[in-house]
C-alpha cells in the first residue's frame, strides 16, 4: 500500500478503532454464472478415479472417490457435461458444457430421514465451503449432541461477498440446507448469522462466542459446546444435494482486487482454472502483482492453472500497491498486535519467549496485517507453537 | 518480495510513519518555543537533532532513516532550558541515541527513554550547564529548569497557558501546545491513552493528598499542591505524552501500562515533594522504565492468562 493509504488507515483507526478493513466493494454485485470454461481441472489427489480418458460424462456424475477404507470419504463429480480428456495422479480434466441448473425450490421433504441426509452429503461430496473443506457428512455424523446449527454468513475476509450474495439471492435454499443439517444432527435451534463483522470475526470460534456466548475449548471443536457451524454455501449445497439430487459441482466466488476489470460474484463450476477467470473477469495480468485463491488474509498465491475448488471463496488479483511490503524492521513493542488479536495474545512477547497460550492462536494474521514493524508474525508464531508443542 | 506466510495485504503502517506522526504532533510545541524564545530555541533543537541523527547515522546506517533518532533529538531539546549552551544540546542528542538507544541494541531494544536518560546523565555530570544562566533570565521569568527558583509564580492563568509564559524548559513553556500534540497522538491511537490518562490523574491525585514535606528553599510552587500547577508545570505533560508513552520503553500489556504510569507519577511526585531536585519528570520516567521488565513479567507470565473472550472491536 502506498503511504497515502496509510494516512487513510490512520484516519480509519482514529474513527473506528484498529481493524482489518472490509473492502466489500462487490456487495451489490449480483451472482453471474460465468460463460462455460473450455475445461475444468478437478483435483483428485488421494482419490481413485472411476472414469477413463475419452469417456463421455454427464455433469454431476461421479469421477473419483476415496478408497473404501479411508477414514474421511471424499467424492468428486463432473462439473461439466462432456468428455474426460486426462486422468492424472492428482487431477482429472473434463472438457464440455455447463450442465443445466435445476429450477429453484425449497422446503425440506417430510420423509427424509437423518441417515438419508448424511448418506447423501457423503455421496454428493459435500465439504466445508468456507475454506476448511472438511467433509460435511463427518460433521453431521458425529454422535456428540448438537443443540444449535449456526450457518456462518459472516465472511469476514476483506473483499469477500459471495456468501452475502447467496444469502441475498437464495436465502430460502440456504435455510432449507440449515433445516436439513438440524434434522441430521437432531438440533433444536438453527440460525443464519450474517452480521457485518470485521476480520477475523467470522472465524467459527469467535462467531460462536459472539452469537451464543459459548467458549470453544482450546483444542476442542464447536461440537464440544453443542454447536455445528456450517458455511452458507455448504448449507446451500446440502439443500441442492438432498432436495434436488445435485452433487457439489459449482460454487459462487468473489473476484475482486484492483487488477480486476470486472469484479463481481460469479457462479463457477468446480475445477474452473484461473486462466479462464482471467479472461472472463478481465484480470489485467500486467497490473496484477499477485493472484490469490481465497481472501487476502488467508489466501494462497495461485497461477493460471490453479483450479477453483469447493473451498475457494474468492479469486483476488492485487496490484503491486495493494500488496503489503513485509520487509521487517525492529519491533517497537507498540502492542498493536495484541490489540487486534481476537484472543488478546501478547504476540510480540510470545514470539520471543513462547508460552503455551500461543496455542490459542488461530493464525488469522490480523497481527501481521497491523504490525507497523511489518514483522512476519505468522511464521514466528508457528515457530513458537512448535517450541511449545515440543514441551509436552 | 520475500516469500510470505500469512496475510498478503498490510495496513500500510510503518515504524517511520509512527515517528512522522510523533514529529507532526511535536510541531505546535516547537512553534510555540520558537515564538517565545526565537533563535535560541531553534538553535538548541537543531543541535540536539543533529547530534542524535548523526550519531545514529554513524552507528547504524540502516536505522537512520526511520525517524526515531529525529524524535529522540527533538524531545531531548524540549527538555533543555533555553539558556543552555548549544554544545549541551549536541552532546545530549549524541548521548541519547548513542548510549540511550544503540548501546542497548538499537531501536526497540532500549530499556530507558533515550532523551530522559541523556538528560538525567548530563544533569548529573554537568549540572552547571543547565543552571548556568539562572541569573540572566529572559523576561524575568524563564529560569533554568522548572519553576525551581520562581516562588513568585503561582497558579498559572489561562492566558499564561496560551501565551507560553509558564517558565521551564523550551518544551514546557506552552503546555497547551504539548497537550494538543498529545491529544492528536491519542486520537490517532499512535500512543495508548491509558498511559497519559493514568499518569496525569495520578499526579493530580497525589498533588492533593501528599502531605507537603520539609520546605526547601526555592522549592515553593510545587509544595502548594495545586494540582493544575503539577499538571502543566515542569515536564509532566512531556513525560505523559512523549516519554512515558514511547511504546518501546513502556510495558506491553494495557494493564501493565496502567501500573507503569502510576509508578511514574508516584516517583515524580515524591521527587517533587520530598527532594531538592526541582522537577523529577525525567528521573521518574527512568525509574518507571526500569520497572518495565518486572511489570511485563507480572502481567504476562504470572498474571491471568490472556482472555479467551474476543475483544469488542470486531
Ligand atoms: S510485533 Fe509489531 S505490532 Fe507487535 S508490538 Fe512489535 S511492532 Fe508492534
Ligand atoms: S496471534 Fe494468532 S490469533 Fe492473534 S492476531 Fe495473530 S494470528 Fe490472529
Amino acid at each position: 500500500m502506498s503511504s497515502l493509504d496509510w494516512v487513510f488507515s490512520s484516519a480509519r483507526e482514529a474513527l473506528y478503532g484498529r481493524q482489518v478493513p472490509r473492502l466489500k466493494t462487490t456487495r451489490e454485485s449480483a451472482i453471474i454464472t460465468i460463460p462455460t470454461p473450455r475445461r475444468v481441472r478437478l483435483l483428485s489427489d488421494g482419490l481413485n478415479p472411476v472414469v477413463e480418458v475419452g469417456q463421455a460424462i454427464e455433469g454431476g456424475k461421479l469421477v473419483a472417490r476415496s478408497p473404501v477404507n479411508e477414514r474421511f470419504q471424499r467424492r468428486i463429480h463432473a462439473s461439466l457435461t462432456g468428455t474426460v480428456t486426462a486422468v492424472r495422479e492428482d487431477h482429472i480434466i473434463i472438457e464440455g458444457d455447463l450442465p443445466e441448473r435445476p429450477p429453484l425450490t425449497h422446503g425440506v421433504p417430510e420423509w427424509i430421514a437423518p441417515e438419508a441426509i448424511r448418506d447423501t452429503s457423503r455421496e454428493a461430496g459435500l465439504i466445508g465451503m468456507g475454506g476448511g473443506m472438511f467433509p460435511t457428512y463427518v460433521k453431521l455424523s458425529h454422535p456428540a449432541p448438537i443443540e444449535v446449527v449456526l450457518v456462518n454468513g459472516c465472511e469476514s475476509e476483506p473483499y469477500l461477498t459471495c456468501d452475502h450474495r447467496v444469502l441475498v439471492e437464495q436465502r430460502d435454499q440456504a435455510n432449507c440446507g440449515a433445516e436439513l443439517a438440524m434434522r441430521a444432527v437432531g438440533a433444536r435451534q438453527g440460525m443464519i448469522v450474517d452480521r457485518e463483522i470485521n476480520y477475523p470475526g467470522g472465524y467459527e470460534r469467535l462467531l460462536i462466542h459472539d452469537t451464543l456466548g459459548k467458549v470453544v475449548p482450546k483444542r476442542g471443536l464447536p461440537r464440544d459446546v453443542g454447536v455445528l457451524v456450517m458455511n452458507v454455501q455448504s448449507a446451500l449445497a446440502l439443500h441442492e444435494a438432498v432436495c434436488l439430487g445435485r452433487p457439489l459441482i459449482d460454487r459462487v466466488i468473489t473476484v475482486d482486487g484492483d487488477a480486476v476489470g470486472r469484479p463481481g460474484n460469479y457462479r463457477v463450476p468446480i475445477g474452473t482454472e484461473l486462466g479462464h477467470l482471467q479472461k472472463v473477469c478481465e484480470i489485467d495480468a500486467a497490473k496484477a502483482a499477485m493472484i490469490l485463491t481465497g481472501g487476502p488474509m488467508m489466501g494462497t498465491a495461485a497461477d493460471e492453472a490453479t483450479p477453483v475448488t469447493g473451498g475457494t471463496g474468492a479469486v483476488i488479483a492485487l496490484t503491486a500497491e495493494e500488496l503489503g511490503d513485509y520487509r521487517p524492521q525492529p519491533c517497537i513493542r507498540c502492542g498493536q498486535c495484541m490489540e487486534v488479536c481476537p484472543y488478546n495474545l501478547p504476540v510480540a512477547h510470545l514470539v520471543e519467549s513462547p508460552h503455551k497460550v500461543v496455542l490459542d492462536c488461530i493464525e488469522c494474521g490480523a497481527c501481521q496485517f497491523t504490525c507497523p514493524a511489518r514483522r512476519p508474525l505468522i511464521e514466528e508464531l508457528r515457530r513458537a507453537k512448535a517450541v511449545v508443542t515440543a514441551w509436552d | 518480495m520475500t516469500k510470505l506466510i500469512g496475510p498478503i495485504i498490510h495496513s500500510g503502517k510503518t515504524n517511520r510513519m509512527m515517528m512522522v506522526l510523533v514529529l507532526v504532533s511535536l510541531a505546535p510545541s516547537l512553534v510555540a518555543a520558537v515564538m517565545r524564545f526565537g533563535f535560541a530555541a531553534a538553535l538548541l533543537v537543531i543541535c540536539a537533532l543533529a547530534g542524535a541523527w548523526l550519531t545514529e547515522l554513524v552507528i547504524d546506517r540502516r536505522q537512520a532513516f526511520d525517524g526515531s533518532a529525529v524524535v529522540t533529538g527533538v524531545i531531548f531539546a524540549l527538555l533543555l532550558p533555553v539558556t543552555a549552551p548549544w554544545w549541551l544540546a549536541l552532546i545530549g542528542g549524541m548521548l541519547a541515541t548513542g548510549l540511550g538507544k544503540h548501546a542497548f541494541g538499537g531501536l526497540g531494544c532500549n530499556l530507558f527513554n533515550p532523551a530522559a536518560l541523556s538528560r538525567v546523565i548530563l544533569m548529573g555530570l554537568i549540572p552547571g550547564a543547565w543552571f548556568i544562566s539562572t541569573a540572566v533570565t529572559i523576561d524575568g521569568i524563564t529560569t533554568a529548569s522548572p519553576l525551581a527558583r520562581e516562588s513568585g509564580l503561582l497558579a498559572p492563568t489561562i492566558t499564561g497557558l496560551l501565551s507560553g509564559s509558564i517558565p521551564g524548559t523550551i518544551g514546557q513553556v506552552a503546555p497547551l501546545a504539548v497537550l494538543a500534540g498529545g491529544l492528536m497522538l491519542v486520537s490517532l491511537r499512535t500512543i495508548d491513552w491509558r498511559i497519559p490518562l493514568t499518569f496525569l490523574a495520578t499526579v493530580a491525585f497525589l498533588a492533593l493528598v501528599l502531605p507537603p514535606g520539609i520546605r526547601i528553599e526555592g522549592h515553593a510552587p510545587w509544595l502548594l499542591g495545586n494540582p493544575l500547577l503539577h499538571l502543566v508545570g515542569g515536564g509532566t505533560l512531556l513525560a505523559a505524552f512523549y516519554m512515558l508513552s514511547d511504546p518501546v520503553t513502556a510495558p506491553f500489556t494495557p494493564g501493565g501500562r496502567i501500573i507503569f504510569a502510576v509508578v511514574a507519577a508516584l516517583a515524580m511526585m515524591l521527587v517533587r515533594f520530598y527532594t531538592p531536585y526541582p522537577d523529577g519528570a525525567a528521573l521518574a520516567v527512568l525509574l518507571a522504565n526500569a520497572s518495565v521488565p518486572l511489570i511485563d513479567r507480572l502481567t504476562l507470565e504470572l498474571g491471568p492468562p490472556p482472555s479467551l473472550e474476543p475483544p469488542d472491536n470486531l
